[in-house]
């Protein structure tokens, strides 16, 4: 078995719309943390979505093979309970449900059947503990009211609890404060090792300071036109993405 | 007793002498069959249903269901409501039959009044005359439904043809605020008839849960209700009526509060059941200070349809009211509502307001909402609102992707659509019964 995260010569559009990704190619093997950053309108975004299952685009060719096996197929319930995650840019807002109710619901779903009660508020517990969040958010209806801080921690104790094998990051990183990224760093530094692998979407360096990537790839106009280790970063941080740019059109 | 099969004038005096009533509620029920008899059925070029198509019920081609005396065992499903339901007293109907009631002694010693409409009609005349057809009867038609007198053909119906039903009263200062349950249990194919008065005195204070279920599916069956609540100055009625008949039943239920001074009325309807169900449900604020809480919830699935006709009638000053209706539509069903804030020329500094939104779960679904004003005061407070939308794909996706199956995901976004209507509902085994409807509906 092929233990990756594999996009293949990835096309996709809107349904009805524009094409988005362009031949994306990427391989995020378990274990290791990879980022992909890129200016406004490369497709980050669309492509995490597009890994997750978002119905809302149509996959024109290519392949996204987890662990070996396609999940093209698969609609997105059926992926998350292989053990894929998305943590979204935008959580939605969800009243009449509360953040741990939904959270059992989830995780009953993924292991089809009852989860041990005991187990589960220790994994809250754990997730709370290392969020630095007290147990209030848990009686919360989902997201509701939340702040656009609290959403993004929530997404990352969402991740801790359901233990996925590969994780999507949309923008955590977005939007948050200096202390708050340093929590969210946390959380994800804590799922790291050899039974998971994550994918960073961000704008920014500043998140790659907490959150140290094994690679770094640059997304511009729906493709990977390069990829590095850390260091790239860092080097985007200063120059910006003309010189990509300007490599992507001359390649 | 034999009795004519198809409804006629014969058949409603056949059916008050085997009720053995007295004269007076036979006169009554003439003249409601006279009305019956004159008018034509409401069609869609009637303005109140406009969106509900009647012409395929067989109101004349069924048999009317009658007490059979015999004795009959509580229906698994209603046994399992008791069992839920944390009530205090309760009444549990077979048909026309009561086959069970209880209501704790306490309230029996303090002068509560809970049986069947005939024992009362037998054992407290005076009360039940004072207060039958006072609220709902065959002519008295309100709002935009005075222009149209079919709107009176089914309440007529029922008034002329009812074969039981519950009364309730609570005298001057007794309060109580554990629910009283009434179930009734209807095997289908039949004509049905039921009345329920409720009569809370001088600032007592009761909650009352009428519960209709049957079968999943039946025969082709209609069911007519009337419900009369009458609230006295200062009291406090808290009501619910949940509709969750099977396939095939074609339910009309009609119900009007009568509020007197500084009167609460917490008002609830739940529609998730039946082929075609139609509730209106009116509230008249007559007394100064008088307050009306009217929430409404559906689910409909399956070609059901279902349809909602309110009013919030001020005739005095100083009252305040509050529609709240929510509702959700998959597969092919309909649902609809109309609703009227009607506010009289002396109604000053009425507070009123009427919200309706409703959730469609599938293309094919559909919901009409038609919220209307008609305000005679120049100083009164009164908004409406009303909304339709799908799903948001956005959302579903969110739920869908931390592994919750798209059913599951769809069940959270309706709850989620009625938080508001459920987390107004303090009776906690009503809210949980209701959720959990809610969550089969979804799966099914």
């Amino acid at each position: 078995m092929v233990n990756q995260l594999e996009i293949r010569n990835l096309h996709a559009k809107i349904v009805d719309g524009e094409t988005i990704l362009n031949g994306v190619n990427l391989i995020v093997p378990k274990g290791q943390v990879h980022a992909i950053m890129g200016p406004n309108g490369a497709g980050k975004s669309t492509l995490g979505k597009i890994i997750a299952g978002d119905p809302s685009y149509e996959i024109t060719k290519g392949d996204i093979l987890m662990d070996g096996e396609s999940i093209l197929e698969m609609e997105a319930d059926e992926r998350a309970r292989k053990g894929l995650f998305l943590a979204f840019q935008y959580p939605v807002e969800v009243p009449g449900v509360s953040n741990a109710n939904f959270l059992r619901l989830a995780l009953q779903a993924k292991k089809g059947g009852e989860v041990d009660m005991m187990e589960f508020y220790g994994k809250l517990q754990k997730a709370l503990q290392t969020l630095e969040w007290d147990e209030s958010i848990l009686t919360r209806y989902l997201n509701d009211g939340f702040s656009g801080g609290e959403k993004k921690r929530n997404e990352i104790m969402h991740m801790m609890v359901l233990e996925p094998t590969y994780a999507i990051m949309d923008e955590t990183d977005s939007g948050l404060d200096i202390d708050a990224l340093k929590v969210v760093a946390k959380g994800v530094n804590a799922m790291r090792g050899p039974n998971f692998g994550a994918l960073l979407i961000t704008h920014y360096q500043r998140l790659l300071n907490y959150i140290v990537p094994d690679a770094v790839h640059v997304m511009i106009d729906g493709r990977i036109v390069t990829s590095g280790g850390p260091e790239l970063a860092l080097k985007l941080e200063e120059q910006g993405y003309d010189w990509v740019k300007e490599m992507a059109v001359s390649n | 007793m034999e009795l004519t099969s198809t409804l006629s004038r014969d058949l409603v005096l056949q059916v008050s002498s085997l009720l053995n009533e007295p004269d007076w509620l036979r006169a009554k029920r003439l003249l409601a069959w006279e009305t019956f008899a004159r008018l034509p059925y409401p069609t869609t070029r009637t303005e109140e249903w406009k969106y509900t198509d009647i012409t395929e019920v067989p109101f004349e081609e069924l048999s009317l269901e009658l007490p059979t005396g015999k004795p009959s065992a509580i229906p698994q499903a209603v046994q399992e409501r008791l069992a839920q339901a944390q009530l205090s007293g309760y009444a549990v109907f077979v048909g026309a039959d009561l086959v069970h009631a209880l209501l704790p002694e306490e309230y029996r010693q303090r002068g509560v009044i809970f049986c069947s409409l005939h024992e009362a009609l037998a054992q407290h005349p005076r009360l039940v005359e004072e207060n039958l057809f006072k609220a709902v009867n065959w002519s008295d038609l309100v709002g935009t439904q005075q222009n149209r007198p079919e709107n009176a053909k089914i309440p007529a119906l029922n008034a002329a043809l009812f074969t039981h039903g519950v009364f309730l009263y609570i005298p001057k200062n007794v309060e109580f605020s554990k629910p009283i349950g009434v179930f009734k249990y209807l095997e289908g194919g039949k004509l049905s008839g039921s009345r329920t008065l409720i009569v809370g005195d001088v600032n007592s204070q009761a909650v009352y849960i009428e519960e209709y279920i049957s079968p999943s599916k039946v025969a082709a069956s209609v069911n007519t209700s009337s419900t009369e609540i009458i609230v006295g100055n200062g009291a406090k009625v808290r009501h619910a009526h949940i509709q969750l008949l099977g396939q095939g039943f074609y339910h009309f239920h009609r119900q009007r509060a009568h509020l007197q001074r500084d009167a609460a009325l917490n008002d609830l309807v739940v529609n998730m059941g039946a082929t075609i169900s139609r509730a209106e449900v009116q509230s008249e604020m007559l007394g100064p200070g008088s307050s009306s809480e009217m929430l409404g919830l559906y689910f409909t699935s399956g070609n059901e349809h279902v349809d909602h006709y309110t009013l919030q009638h001020h005739v005095a000053d100083h009252a305040h009211s509050d529609v709240l209706y929510k509702g959700a539509a998959k597969d092919q069903s309909r649902t609809v509502y109309a609703g009227l804030i009607k506010v009289g020329v002396g109604a000053q500094k009425t507070d009123a307001y009427q919200t309706n939104r409703n959730l469609l779960l599938s293309e094919d679904a559909r919901s009409d909402s038609v919220p209307q004003l008609e305000i005679g005061a120049n100083d009164v407070k009164c908004s409406h609102g009303s909304s339709t939308a799908p799903v948001e794909p956005g959302e579903l996706f969110y739920l869908m992707s931390r592994g919750l199956p798209r059913h599951m995901a769809q069940q959270i976004l309706v709850k989620g659509h009625m938080t508001d209507v459920l987390t107004r509902i303090p009776i906690e085994p009503l809210r949980q019964h209701i959720e959990r409807i809610i969550e089969e509906k979804v799966r099914v």
